[in-house]
């Protein structure tokens, strides 16, 4: 509440004034809302306001196209040609069509992480009330950092959280408007753009977790619990509820009415991709089936009475699906509709009624209570009539169905990764069917369906997949930790000095969907090799599932082999999508803990900091999403490098360094004052890699900083060197770009090293004391004055 | 259509602009053409029989080898030499015409691809089409690849390996 009032003219025995402007509230709340810090130049930036930071990034790691589509397809005049230099009729460029396209696709990761955040936070508030406290326990106080250094408050409760969403919204119709025909006409500040994306993206991320957090009593940076994982984990003889989405409401109110009604014991709650997640956090109890690409294997197995779908990552044909075995269909957002009926304002019983006897193929339902009750009530009277649904085929009914084959090979043309689905199906059409578990374990055919869609005698592949596996791993059993939420401050305190020292090798945070090149078991042992090596390796999503689903040589996964503290060796899942947040917000904790870095409004200053002190690095090894474009965009402008897989090139963008160009690399010690010669560290900010071997190496690089002391950097060159070895047969040729003085060489590789170094040339220099790509400060004053 | 120049994977067709299919002759005339050609091997052909033809093929001409991803390691094992990059680092030298080339010599002005994951190769030649007019790319492939300069058609193994031995034989 603000008050304004004018006096005018002010006297008495301190002070006189004329035209005093009073405002009361507004200042109690900030005081209220604040830390005693001095707020940084850019509050609530504007789509502009960053442009200067964004443009030293820009500057040091050029956007590199490769365009997925030569034409321009997005107005009337086209389409438009835009190959040998041809501009569009538009006057538009491909380099700056390109970055149009990723700064749309931001748009649409970054829409889709607000919009959840919107529905979450006004269910929240509903039923919670504006004035529920935003508690996050006694280890944390820096409860938000994102939103501490972008709105410059600390949020106190739900209500609170508003303020910061109304400002995203209205960034986002910015950002948006700017992809329309006639707008912005350069790449580069498309680019500054999509890294605007990118940042609201990370703030609706927080937002969203936060809410949820708070108010449904979610693990809030404390150690979770192991949660059970894996087909094998249902029951199928109970009647089974599926959660198909990121939004984790409707799971919620299903367990509460489970829980209410004294039925726990009597249906199976599950979920694929992110819902999965956040119902264990709500509930240990609930069961994670697996990342994504489990999700049409899941929906064909039958064994899912109700599909419950919310929002983000859900296949648009699963009522098609999920009707082939007649299961029920529950839409429970306004983001997926299905064409369904919506019955939100109908009485219960008639829902249930309706839905059990077949007369609808599903329904919307708006309410999440609602859904609740419907969902589990349809699925305790329809389950015993659907129990033969569930049943396997005869493996020699599937046998007869690969005789069908005409070997035409488009099943692995249309494959994204050329996978072997033919010579599954010849082979099973022989008896042999180890080719289709080949291609079942570790979901290294992630069932997109394609290949279906493709087949000339229309066999149904997924499904003949689908029933062999189940024959053979249906009862694999495996766990995951459930999602702890952010990083707490202690921890912060304990790890930060190491983490910019160099101590701790690095934080690599593997994140995203499951768009694997050669399934998720990459995943899992890029974590272990950097666990083994005492890395902290943190979890989210689809990802950590992944890592679930694996276990070492001891037969253990790797969630029961390492603790999920926040420290060297330790493996924490932080939790769903927008848990994402919560690791740029580690970063920013280093820096406002360790370095005592001021947030509120201090974007600039953070992000700078993170960018040459935080060896973190993140992985989407199978990013497929537009979320997933918004994510790494967003942690790339708090300075944090990102490796992808091989279609993570599809993006059409990425950002790389040049470590040929030491010019590319000179940076200001702020405490000399001099522009001195830095290193390629991070070398890329965005990279893609073809293969687990080759992104392990570059991993192992991207969290070398400029800060490390020479133990520190003795540690992070033994890691990448080993590794280099390992995967190429060699020491790296660039290791001398590293080495600043004798004392980083590795006592291990001392001997090859210094070999190298005499064949280069190479020269010590010295360490700058506080590298920065910010101004100095002469600069700065230099530029207010030239501004007044 | 002609199967043999559809895209391996035919949703990569980006527009107008296709590669042109080459025979081991047409191939040949390329290479015998440019001043600084190069060969890019990626990791798909790592332990293949086409890994040695390529050297065949490197060594006739004299011309150097990136490798990407890991095959570093197992042309070295062959006793093939080969400088490394990631896929991504050696596209955007290339497009670089200041670039000086792997022999410091300047910038290549044909490249060979071969053994590339081919989504992610079809991702390099687009960069290289769009953003290289100073480099040409051929792709030695089993498959048709439509955003190079010109490209093998898709094949089988053993007509590959055929095509591959002509390029390869010494006259």
């Amino acid at each position: 509440m603000e008050n304004k009032s004018k006096a005018k003219e002010l006297k008495d025995d301190f002070w006189k004034s004329k035209k005093l402007l009073v405002t009361t509230g507004k200042i109690a709340d900030d005081i209220q809302g604040d830390s005693s810090e001095s707020k940084g130049p850019t509050l609530k930036p504007s789509v502009t306001d960053l442009r200067e930071w964004d443009m030293k990034l820009l500057k040091r790691y050029t956007p590199f196209y490769a365009p997925f589509c030569d034409m321009c397809c997005l107005c009337t005049y086209g389409k438009c040609d835009l190959t040998g230099g041809k501009k569009g009729a538009c006057g538009i460029d491909i380099e700056a069509q390109q970055a149009r396209i990723v700064l749309l696709a931001c748009c649409i990761g970054s829409a889709a992480h607000g919009g959840h955040a919107r529905h979450l936070l006004e269910y929240l508030i509903a039923e919670k009330g504006e004035d529920f406290p935003i508690d996050m326990g006694t280890n944390i106080d820096i409860e938000a950092p994102i939103m501490r250094v972008v709105i410059g408050k600390k949020p106190r409760n739900l209500g609170d959280l508003k303020e910061a969403l109304d400002y995203l919204e209205e960034q986002m119709v910015h950002l948006l408007s700017a992809c329309h025909t006639g707008q912005e006409g350069k790449s580069i500040d498309f680019e500054s753009k999509a890294l605007h994306a990118g940042l609201m993206d990370d703030l609706g991320k927080e937002i969203g977790d936060l809410a949820q957090i708070a108010a449904l009593s979610m693990p809030k940076g404390e150690d979770a619990p192991l949660v059970e994982l894996g087909l094998g984990t249902i029951n199928q003889e109970k009647p089974v509820i599926l959660c198909i989405g990121h939004n984790v409401a409707p799971g919620a109110s299903i367990i509460d009415y489970l829980e209410d009604h004294g039925l726990d014991d009597d249906v199976e709650v599950c979920g694929i991709c992110c819902a999965a997640i956040d119902i264990t956090r709500y509930k240990p109890g609930a069961k994670v089936i697996g990342p994504l690409s489990k999700q049409l294997k899941f929906i064909r197995s039958g064994v899912a009475d109700v599909v419950v779908v919310d929002e983000q990552c859900v296949r648009t044909d699963v009522l098609e699906e999920a009707r082939k075995n007649k299961a029920a269909v529950i839409a429970t957002t306004d983001k997926i509709c299905l064409g369904l009926p919506d019955l939100t304002g109908v009485n219960t019983d008639k829902i249930v009624k309706k839905l059990v006897n077949d007369e609808i193929e599903g329904a919307l339902i708006l309410d999440p209570d609602k859904v609740g009750e419907v969902s589990t009530r349809v699925a305790r009277q329809i389950a015993e009539e659907r129990k033969s649904l569930k049943k396997l085929p005869d493996l020699q009914e599937i046998q007869e169905m690969a005789k069908e084959c005409t070997e035409c090979g488009w099943c692995v043309r249309v494959c994204p990764n050329n996978q072997p689905m033919m010579e599954a199906v010849t082979g099973a059409a022989e008896g042999d069917f180890s080719k289709f578990i080949e291609l079942y374990k570790y979901d290294v055919c992630y069932t997109c369906g394609r290949c279906e869609q493709e087949c000339e005698v229309n066999l149904p592949l997924i499904s003949m997949l689908t029933k062999v596996g189940e024959h053979y791993v249906k009862d694999e059993k495996f766990n995951i930790r459930a999602g702890r939420g952010p990083v707490q401050d202690v921890e912060i305190r304990r790890v930060g000095a190491p983490i910019v020292l160099g101590d701790i090798p690095g934080v690599i945070a593997f994140v995203g969907c499951s768009n694997y090149p050669e399934g998720g078991e990459d995943v899992a042992k890029m974590a272990e090799e950097f666990l083994e090596r005492n890395y902290i390796v943190v979890t989210s999503g689809c990802g950590a599932m992944s890592v679930g689903e694996y276990r070492d040589g001891d037969g253990k996964t790797l969630y029961e082999k390492y603790s999920g503290d926040f420290d060297a060796k330790g493996l924490v899942n932080v939790g769903s999508c927008v848990s994402n947040a919560h690791i740029p917000g580690a970063c920013i904790k280093i820096a406002n803990i360790f370095a005592k870095k001021p947030l509120e409004g201090n974007f600039e200053e953070i992000a700078d900091y993170i960018l040459n002190r935080v060896g973190a690095c993140g992985v989407a090894w199978g990013a497929y999403s537009q979320k997933a474009a918004a994510i790494a965009t967003g942690v790339n402008r708090w300075g944090i490098p990102v490796v992808v897989g091989p279609h993570g090139t599809k993006y059409r963008r990425l950002f790389l360094g040049r470590a040929d160009k030491p010019e590319n690399w000179k940076i200001n010690d702020l405490r000399t004052g001099e522009v001195v010669q830095g290193e390629p560290a991070p070398e890329h900010l965005l990279y893609a890699a073809e293969n687990r071997e080759e992104a392990t190496v570059m991993i192992a690089k991207l969290c070398i900083r400029q800060t490390d002391t020479p133990k520190g950097r003795q540690i992070k060159l033994n890691h990448y060197l080993d590794l280099h070895k390992k995967y190429f047969g060699i020491l790296p040729e660039d290791v001398y770009k590293f080495v600043r003085n004798e004392k980083d060489i590795p006592i291990t590789y001392k001997k090859e090293v210094i070999n190298i170094l005499e064949e280069v040339g190479w020269e010590p220099r010295a360490l700058p004391q506080e590298p920065s790509l910010m101004k100095f400060r002469e600069e700065k004053a230099s530029d207010k004055g030239d501004s007044k | 259509m002609n199967e043999r120049v559809i895209p391996w994977q035919p949703t990569v067709i980006a527009g107008p602009k296709q590669a042109l299919l080459v025979t081991p002759e047409t191939a040949e005339m390329m290479i015998v053409k440019a001043k600084r050609p190069l060969i890019v091997v990626g990791p798909l052909i790592n332990d293949n029989p086409a890994q040695v033809l390529v050297s065949k093929i490197a060594e006739k001409w004299n011309i150097p080898i990136v490798s990407t991803g890991d095959a570093f390691k197992s042309l070295t094992e062959a006793g093939v030499p080969s400088k490394s990059y990631g896929l991504v680092e050696i596209v955007n030298l290339l497009k670089d015409p200041e670039w000086k080339g792997v022999s410091g010599e300047g910038n290549h002005d044909l490249v060979l691809f071969i053994g590339v994951i081919y989504y992610m190769g079809s991702q390099g030649l687009s960069t290289l089409k769009h953003f290289a007019p100073h480099v040409k790319t051929l792709t030695l492939c089993k498959f048709f690849h439509s955003n190079a300069d010109a490209s093998f058609p898709n094949m089988k193994d053993e007509e590959w390996l055929k095509y591959l031995e002509m390029l390869a034989k010494v006259d």
